[in-house]
């Protein structure tokens, strides 16, 4: 008995057929499950080059061992592809009731791959696993697709699917499961390309575990504790907003497109003013956080607006980095991106990127379908979603991200584009969390924030400003984060749900692998999925010169910004060399054939002799 | 009345590293306003531009209750005062 299926879909669309198949048993042991299994499959399975919009690319969906389970934070499920904004490999992790509801059908993941010659949705019920026609789907937004194929399936589907910015291959489309997204690194587009436009389950459990009454004694201990966990209690009151006005304090905040970290007018945007339109909480399945807020607008010309959130960083993207503080415009464009099915950080971003562009010049209105792209402007930002979700006029071009935008306009607009391997920065200043910026610069998916987080900067332990010993810290929050990833435990576990050794005891409980008793061993699996990522981009021929930062970091001071007024990142190249050491890389950014071999990580050796640069 | 006071990390740079501080005050308030003529810029770090405690802070009273106190709430000699800073992103 285990909390494991053991069984993977394989879906190919190509020949319109599935297949079930058995997870190797070592490769739980070794990767445990969602991005880590889901990268095993994806290093395994994509001869190096693959064109991520061909079908030769594949799209592992993949749920960790405490997945449907009565632990806290932990039914979300991992998305692992080679991205098309990067070119790299792509993880991304969508909460909900999706996954849960997958395990429940008896399957811990599905493997997309090749191409539908038509549109289709993937079904599974009791009855088996169907691909079935999703013609009448094709061009919904993600909200009516949901209630069709509830409509058609019965209210309990679960589903999870893609939007028109995917259909039309936005390169950060997003898959979306109620309002929950796999929201970095375009596996949207991804789906899109191979015409698939979703997945619905119907299915009612239950789950074995290993040791049904200890898991539920270590279940019940953990929730009592979390009942009157004032980091949890902050959560479910306010989500991730209460950040915004703490961060904008210290200049790690971004505004104007990384141009300034101040924002005139941010209480507008702060929690207060967010928690005074919340009309409810909601959440992923089996978490009594419900961090979700739903807001709806109340007044003005976006009255009757609602959307689940947004978060700290929708706050960013679509607010203090446009200069806008209109509360309506942010609430009714994180809707609208929810509904088109794109990333709210990449498409803000990108906005932001047009935005300094018009400000300086380098684009005008004969440019931009018209629309005068001024700081602050909100209409122009709702019109431009929209053209970018449905990939029309100046929004097809933004619709491919900052990295190749910049590349097709020229004319030195590659310095406005502040992305990392192509996937555009979320909201925290590089220059004011020096720590946070190499995580940024090293992620192997690009610049995200889900890639870890250096909690002793944040939290001040450890000074924010400094460029020397970082690397050690940068690199245990990436390992910490892979292994996070894995479990899956949501990244606000650690206040939402159990501490390390309690996640230990969990999965011995839930799998009978004595193994996950130690936390360190669960360190060492963070750390081997780490390094396999890192040889799936050296496979594609990255290396340390894609390790960086955007070049204003590295050459403009921080302007306006609190304590990091006058900040440049100055010392890269020595936090990469810090990096890279503590990791066992070469200092070209290549795991060292010792370290591959610690890692129990032998077969891809020949591999990194043969592609490293 | 006479209360200690205990510090996040991310405050402690205003007060030497030093993480428990003794302050006095009828209200959590004047505390925190002591606590400011004790180490001056701290004020500056809890509270955002209208006044308001900032968010990423909770202070919460002898570890009582579920959710944090008001600047209001009145303290006894003997109180301990923590400051808590949440700092999960996403």
């Amino acid at each position: 008995m285990s909390s494991y299926n053991g069984r993977m879909i394989r879906l190919n669309l190509t020949t319109g057929k599935s297949q079930v198949e058995e997870i190797p048993r070592q490769w739980m042991k070794d990767y445990l499950g969602g991005r880590g299994i889901g990268v095993r499959y994806l290093y395994e399975e994509l001869k190096p080059g693959v064109e991520p919009l061909s079908p030769d690319n594949k799209v592992i969906l993949m749920m960790g061992p405490l997945g449907a389970t009565t632990a806290m934070s932990v039914s979300r499920m991992a998305l692992v592809t080679k991205s098309p904004l990067t070119g790299a490999v792509a993880k991304s992790v969508m909460g909900g009731s999706f996954g849960a509801f997958l395990k429940f059908a008896g399957y811990d993941g599905i493997i997309v791959e090749g191409e539908s010659a038509k549109p289709v949705y993937l079904h599974i019920d009791k009855d088996g696993i169907h691909l079935l026609d999703a013609a009448g789907l094709w061009g919904l937004d993600t909200q009516q697709t949901h209630q069709k194929l509830r409509q058609k399936h019965g209210k309990s589907t679960q589903v999870a699917c893609i939007g028109p910015a995917g259909e039309k291959l936005v390169r950060y489309a997003v898959l979306i499961s109620d309002l929950r997204c796999g929201g970095r690194t375009g596996v949207g587009a991804v789906l899109g390309a191979k015409k698939l436009k979703g997945f619905a389950v119907n299915s009612s459990g239950p789950l074995s575990l290993h040791d049904a009454d200890g898991f539920k004694e270590l279940t019940r201990e953990i929730i009592e504790g979390l009942k009157t966990s004032p980091g949890r209690i902050r959560m479910s009151d306010f989500g991730t907003s209460y950040l915004t006005l703490g961060f904008e304090k210290v200049g790690i905040f971004p505004v104007k497109n990384f141009q300034e970290g101040h924002l005139e007018g941010i209480e507008k945007i702060g929690d207060e003013a967010l928690a005074g339109i919340k009309t409810k909480n909601d959440g992923c399945y089996g978490c009594m956080t419900r961090c979700g807020q739903v807001r709806q607008v109340t007044k003005g010309p976006y009255a009757g607006a609602v959307s689940e959130g947004p978060d700290y960083e929708t706050i960013w993207s679509l607010g203090g980095n446009l200069d806008n503080t209109d509360l309506g415009s942010l609430i009714a464009a994180d809707s609208l991106c929810d509904r088109l099915g794109i990333d709210t950080v990449s498409a803000g971003n990108t906005i932001g990127f047009a935005y300094e562009l018009y400000q300086r010049g380098i684009i005008t209105k004969k440019d931009t379908d018209g629309l005068e792209l001024n700081w602050g402007n909100h209409a122009a930002m709702m019109t431009l979603l929209e053209k970018i979700g449905n990939r029309e006029g100046f929004g097809k071009l933004l619709g491919e991200g900052t990295k190749r935008a910049a590349e097709q306009i020229g004319k030195g607009a590659q310095d406005y584009a502040i992305q990392v391997k192509g996937l555009e920065l979320p909201a925290y200043e590089p220059r004011a969390v020096k720590g946070y910026g190499l995580i940024l610069a090293t992620a192997n998916i690009g610049a995200s924030h889900m890639y870890g987080r250096p909690r002793d900067e944040l939290s001040g332990k450890k000074d924010k400003l400094t460029e020397v010993d970082k690397g050690q810290d940068a690199a245990q929050a990436e390992i910490s984060q892979a292994t996070q990833d894995a479990v899956i435990q949501c990244s606000f576990g650690p206040v939402t749900g159990f501490n390390p050794q309690q996640r230990s005891d969990l999965l011995v409980a839930a799998t009978g692998f004595k193994e996950f008793g130690d936390p360190a061993y669960l360190d060492k699996v963070g750390e081997r999925i780490l390094c396999l990522e890192r040889c799936f981009n050296v496979r594609e021929g990255f290396n340390r010169k894609d390790d960086t930062l955007p070049k204003r970091m590295r050459t403009e001071p921080l302007a306006n910004a609190g304590p990091a007024t006058g900040q440049v990142f100055k010392n890269l190249d020595g936090l990469l060399d810090e990096f890279y050491d503590a990791l066992g890389y070469t200092r070209q950014g290549i795991p060292s054939e010792v370290k591959l071999k610690e890692l129990g990580l032998d077969s891809v050796v020949a591999d990194i002799k043969k592609f490293a640069k | 009345m006479s209360v200690r006071l205990k510090l996040p990390p991310i405050l402690q740079e205003f007060s030497g590293g030093v993480e428990t501080l003794e302050a006095s005050g009828r209200t959590v308030g004047e505390c925190l306003e002591e606590l400011e003529a004790q180490f001056p810029g701290m004020k500056e770090s809890l509270f955002d531009r209208q006044g308001h405690l900032l968010r990423v802070f909770g202070i919460y009273l002898n570890s009582d209750g579920l959710h944090p106190i008001e600047l209001d709430t009145q303290v006894q000699g003997g109180d301990e005062i923590v400051i808590l800073n949440f700092l999960m992103g996403g």
